[in-house]
């Protein structure tokens, strides 16, 4: 998965980066070979930059790859990010349709979950206002809430579940496991290794877009951390 | 299938709207008053400063704006669609090829409405409608498929060249002025008169007034060339937007 850059150092598509001379490739992802079955929960780990989110991004279909391939069965529900996909000048209901569509349901499913997104999300009256009046958290309850009602089968989530309160954390951690026993897959990434111990059993190390190492999510940890203070210590 | 690409299609469009356009009844009014305010300068220069004011020149000039107005709006949105819509193509899939389906959905809403229009400007200069008005929704399918040939060009345009916009905006205006626009064709003489109806406007535009001005069918020429500027447009761009839309998300962000 590469990103070009023009001088400018502006992203620009493959189109336009081979049709401008003195542009720059960077690799958001390499040669990573994974395979994730189902009821497997994995976590994503490394620094920033490490391709975590690019991992998560074309699993989830929103990048297409330069080279290789990408399979994914099941429907896949993705919060990708705080603001994920809310447009900021609509209220929380009609985000919630939005991205009810986007996700998968029909409109008149759509509309007739509105009262779970509710309910899930409590916002109570601030489901009426625009989304640009929200909190982090209020928006990371209401995408969660919302992409929970297309009922997914594959799980995706970065760091947006860090930004939830005690109370939605316990209910996320519940309804993650919901998905993974009924044979379903959840990959979280994040920066609460405590939190991600408790969801998953498996982890991927990621470095510099390549992935350096897969296996029990304690063992990978520990790998991870020993190269993190590694590297500290010799800077 | 059908029925989610039009559920998706309709959610864009209406999302897109709200967020352009706002919430309430004012929304219509913004819609009405654009066109209406664009007719009355035109009419003025026509008129007065000109002095070329033809057969009903407020009917005719509104032959032109109403389906000018949707062309040039689906352009300017669609040059900013993947701009306003970076939060959902970054963070979510959905088909991009949606994305000026949907924005010329949106205009479609404003350019409906603009119709009220043409209907004042009949009654106005007491132009009675006739038969002619069966070959009306062959124009406008026209004039749609244009719009949807623009917003695809225009989409990608937007997203390679993003500080071109200004200057594509300008490209559509010139289209303007180089098509009957202000002035009916059977008042262009000479090899004008010939070279002018190349330009995709101009039979849009003639279509439009042969069928609520003069009470006629539009010539085969009002329907050919204009949809044959469209079918060449898809046929360059498409393809190309096809293959550039799964890399949308890493220049959205």
């Amino acid at each position: 998965m590469r990103f070009v850059f023009d001088r400018q150092r502006r992203p620009v598509t493959p189109a336009m980066g081979r049709l401008r001379r003195h542009c720059e490739t960077n690799w958001g992802l390499r040669g990573v070979d994974v395979e994730v079955g189902p009821g497997e929960s994995v976590a994503l780990l490394g620094g920033n930059g490490a391709g975590k989110t690019t991992l998560l991004k074309v699993m989830a279909g929103v990048y297409t790859l330069d080279e290789g391939a990408v399979a994914v069965e099941g429907r896949v529900g993705s919060l990708l990010s705080i603001n994920g996909g809310l447009m900021p000048e609509l209220t929380g209901r009609e985000n919630a349709v939005l991205l009810g569509v986007l996700a998968g349901l029909s409109r008149p499913q759509a509309f007739a979950s509105l009262e779970s997104v509710l309910q899930s999300s409590r916002l109570g009256n601030a489901f009426e206002r625009p989304v640009s009046s929200y909190s982090q958290g209020m928006r990371a309850r209401l995408g969660f809430a919302t992409i929970l009602e297309s009922r997914p089968q594959v799980l995706l989530l970065d760091e947006v579940h860090e930004a939830l309160d005690d109370d939605f954390r316990v209910d996320f951690e519940r309804i993650s496991e919901e998905i993974r026993s009924a044979g379903g897959i959840v990959v979280v990434a994040g920066h609460d290794h405590q939190l991600l111990s408790r969801m998953t059993s498996r982890a991927l190390h990621l470095k510099d877009a390549s992935l350096i190492d897969d296996g029990p999510f304690d063992t990978v940890l520990g790998g991870y951390l020993a190269r993190d203070r590694g590297e500290a210590a010799s800077r | 299938m059908r029925g989610r690409s039009l559920d998706l299609l309709v959610s864009l469009s209406q999302s897109d709207l709200r967020a352009r356009y706002g919430r309430g009844p004012w929304q219509l009014v913004k819609w009405l008053l654009d066109p209406f305010a664009l007719v009355g300068v035109y009419l003025i220069l026509v008129t007065a400063v000109l002095e070329r004011p033809g057969e009903a020149p407020g009917l005719a000039l509104t032959c032109a704006v109403v389906p000018f107005q949707i062309l040039t709006l689906t352009t300017t949105s669609s040059m900013t669609a993947v701009t306003l819509r970076r939060g959902i193509i970054a963070n979510m899939s959905f088909p991009r090829a949606f994305l000026p389906l949907g924005t010329t959905m949106t205009e479609t809403l404003a350019f409906a409405a603009s119709f009220l229009l043409v209907v004042m400007m009949m009654a106005i200069y007491s132009v009675a409608p006739t038969t002619a008005l069966l070959a009306l929704p062959l124009i406008l399918f026209v004039n749609l498929v244009l719009a949807v040939s623009f917003a695809y060009a225009a989409t990608l345009f937007g997203v390679w060249l993003p500080d071109l916009r200004p200057f594509a905006l300008s490209f559509v205006r010139a289209l303007f002025f180089l098509a009957p626009g202000l002035i009916a064709l059977d008042q262009i003489e000479g090899a004008a008169n010939t070279w002018v109806r190349v330009n995709p406007f101009s039979g849009l535009f003639e279509g439009y007034r042969a069928i609520f001005l003069r009470g006629e069918v539009p010539d085969l020429w009002m329907i050919l060339i204009p949809l044959g500027w469209a079918c060449l447009i898809m046929a360059v761009f498409l393809p190309i937007y096809l293959r550039e839309q799964g890399h949308f998300a890493k220049v959205a962000e």
